[in-house]
């Protein structure tokens, strides 16, 4: 059983200037556990996939399906759907800039509905295992691009989501930080099985997943 | 969403914007202060009018302005009206319709204290018929001879003299011309007692009999300048007044009416005095408006990215709401005891030159302050809230 389905998507954002066409894609199915990496040039829209993965945008037209729940119908309830499950790592880091690395984790946790004390727990582990132990205190404006970056994933897998989405997860990263980034997502998407999609332009990181969804730049759609 | 980890994100937004939080604060706490500090002047004021006019029934005083009459006798201020006659204190002591006459001779003073000159009946005043006696010695005694003084409950503290003291009187620099005659006073005052305290201007009251006043100022013997009035009935009262309409010397004033006609004359100064204080008001709740809007607008990009983290948009409503109340209700708060701080001290410097009580006890007016702020600040929030445009976050 398919634990994504997506049919004849397609978004257009619209603008003063008319509806800018920015994802075009036809046909995807993937499975719990699965880990797949969309590619494409710039612009092709893979920002905006994972937008709509995550129902934070609607798509212009098709269908989105995740554990059979239409995410274009959840409406009201997309907020409180998302909050559950999806972790998304976003492509400009995104933290909150007057709460530390710590604060920063403990209230997506908070958000996501963990307990504090599991959460408390699980900030440990992960800053560990991302080598982010001793910038707990810190506000983002005082970590680097690539602490930044690690701190996002962090705050993505902290509720083990059923949907991981990363978005340039690598960018900022040297290859051995790039490394540990991917097999912690690797690792949550296959212990939790979860399924896993991460945006990426780098081939390196396109070569480590057996799968892959290669978008076009989207033409308008035609009726 | 939790509320205390809301609470917790809002206590954190306003601390990384200082400047601005405390502009807020500030603004919000002065037109608040000042709002309160004039309403709690004005309360005061009338409390304070009221209390001291609550001991007299009738005051019978020389032809002259009934306020003059007012501010000689009850709050021991201004210059006497003029003096009423032997003949007249005689007539009226008499008169049947009059169950007690209290003389007042006004003029002198020690040290800026008024002292006055009066008969004994003084001690059988009760400012209604069922309270206790008004003025009573609380140390040593009544006098009993000339010359012989009995000192307010606030005079004795402000003179620093002791019973067993002798002290010399003057006349008023404005307050003795009724009298005419010499500045000083040759002659020695002994103070025998102190009064419990009457709270009101009469604290500041130093006793003496009629007869040391009258041998000091030879030529105005058994003159007085009031007197205080005591009917047998309401129909006396007014039957009294009628005769005193007729007669060439003297005026009766109901002093609890003549207040009531002074709140009106004060009341349009009031409504003076609130036309700008709502308009600070005003400007101080659109400049706390533009702020509450301005902030939660440049925290578009904050706000979205904890939508996107699944915070619904209701709690960040919720959230810029109270950012908004917190200030809103730190700077009323402020703003109660700025006023409250700044009546008090205008209160004190009131209550030194004339005793009067004018303590306000809390109100429900004051309390209400903060709500109306927080239901206008709120407006605000929910406005910007409306007007916010969605942020893509990438
Ligand atoms: N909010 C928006 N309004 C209008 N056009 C948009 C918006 N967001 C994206 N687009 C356009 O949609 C297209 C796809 O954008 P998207 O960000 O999804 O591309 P991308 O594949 O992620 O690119 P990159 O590799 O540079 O991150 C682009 O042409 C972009 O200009
Ligand atoms: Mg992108």
């Amino acid at each position: 059983m398919n634990l994504l389905q997506v049919r004849d998507l397609r978004k257009e954002y619209r603008q003063p200037g008319g509806a800018v066409p920015a994802l075009c894609l036809d046909f995807l199915d993937a499975r719990a556990g699965e880990a797949l990496a969309v590619t494409g040039p710039s612009g092709s829209g893979k920002t905006t996939l994972l937008r709509l993965l995550a129902a934070s945008i609607r798509p212009t037209r098709g269908k989105i399906l995740f554990a059979g729940q239409d995410l274009g119908a959840l409406g009201e309830k997309a907020t409180a759907w998302r909050a559950r499950s999806v972790g998304y790592v976003f492509q400009e880091m995104n933290l909150l800039r007057d709460f530390t690395l710590r604060e920063n984790l403990l209230l997506a946790a908070a958000i996501s509905g963990i307990p504090p004390s599991t959460a408390r727990e699980r900030v440990l582990e992960l800053t560990r295992r991302l080598g982010l132990e001793n910038r707990l205190q810190h506000r983002p404006s005082a970590l680097s691009l690539g602490e930044q970056q690690r701190a996002a994933v962090a705050r993505a897998v902290l509720h083990n989501p059923p949907l991981l989405l990363a978005d340039e997860p690598t960018a900022s990263l040297d290859a051995e930080n790039a490394g540990i980034v991917l097999h912690l997502l690797r690792e949550i998407c296959a212990g939790a099985g979860s399924l896993l999609l991460v945006a990426t332009h780098d081939e390196s990181v396109k070569k480590l997943f057996p799968r892959q969804v290669e978008l076009r730049r989207a033409e308008g759609i035609t009726q | 969403m939790k509320r205390s980890v809301l609470l917790r994100i809002a206590v954190r937004h306003l601390a990384s914007l200082p400047f601005q939080t405390f502009s807020v604060i500030a603004v919000v706490a002065f037109s608040s202060g000042l709002a309160v500090a004039l309403f709690l002047l004005a309360q005061g004021l009338r409390l304070g009018v009221i209390r001291a006019v609550e001991p007299f029934e009738l005051i019978v005083g020389a032809r002259g302005s009934p306020y003059q009459l007012v501010l000689n006798t009850v709050f021991l201020q201004d210059a006497p009206v003029g003096n009423l006659s032997r003949d007249f204190l005689e007539r009226l002591s008499q008169d049947s319709r009059i169950r007690l006459a209290v003389p007042l001779a006004l003029g002198d003073f020690y040290r800026g204290l008024p002292v006055i000159g009066t008969a004994g009946n003084i001690l059988e005043i009760r400012p209604s018929p069922a309270s206790p006696l008004w003025l009573r010695p609380a140390r040593g005694r009544w006098w009993e001879k000339d010359f012989e003084a009995v000192l307010g409950a606030g005079a004795a503290g402000e003179s620093g003299l002791e019973i067993g003291d002798i002290f010399r009187t003057a006349h008023g620099t404005s307050l003795g011309a009724a009298w005419g005659g010499a500045q000083g006073h040759e002659r020695d005052f002994r103070v025998v007692g102190v009064a419990e305290p009457v709270h009101g201007p009469y604290d500041r009251a130093i006793f003496v009999s009629l007869e040391s006043i009258w041998e000091e100022h030879a030529g105005h013997a058994g003159e007085v300048t009031a007197i205080l009035a005591y009917p047998a009935s309401y129909t006396a009262a007014y039957s009294l007044d009628v005769s005193l309409r007729r007669d060439a010397q003297g005026q009766l004033i109901f002093p609890a009416q003549t207040a009531i006609r002074l709140f009106a004359l004060l009341g349009r100064g009031e409504e003076f005095l609130s036309v700008i204080v709502f308009a600070v008001a005003a400007c101080a709740l659109l400049t706390t408006l533009l702020i509450l809007y301005w902030s939660a607008a440049t925290r578009g990009k904050e706000r979205a990215l904890l939508h996107a983290l699944g915070v619904p948009r209701g709690d960040l409503v919720f959230l810029s709401w109270l950012e908004g109340a917190l200030t809103l209700l730190a700077g009323a708060l402020a703003g109660g005891l700025l006023g409250r701080a700044g009546a008090f001290a205008a209160f004190a410097a009131l209550g030194e030159a004339t005793a009067m009580d004018s303590h306000v006890p809390l109100t429900p007016q004051e309390g209400a302050v903060p709500f109306i702020l927080l239901s206008i600040g709120s407006l605000g929030v929910f406005l910007a809230a409306m007007a916010e445009k969605t942020y893509d976050l990438t």
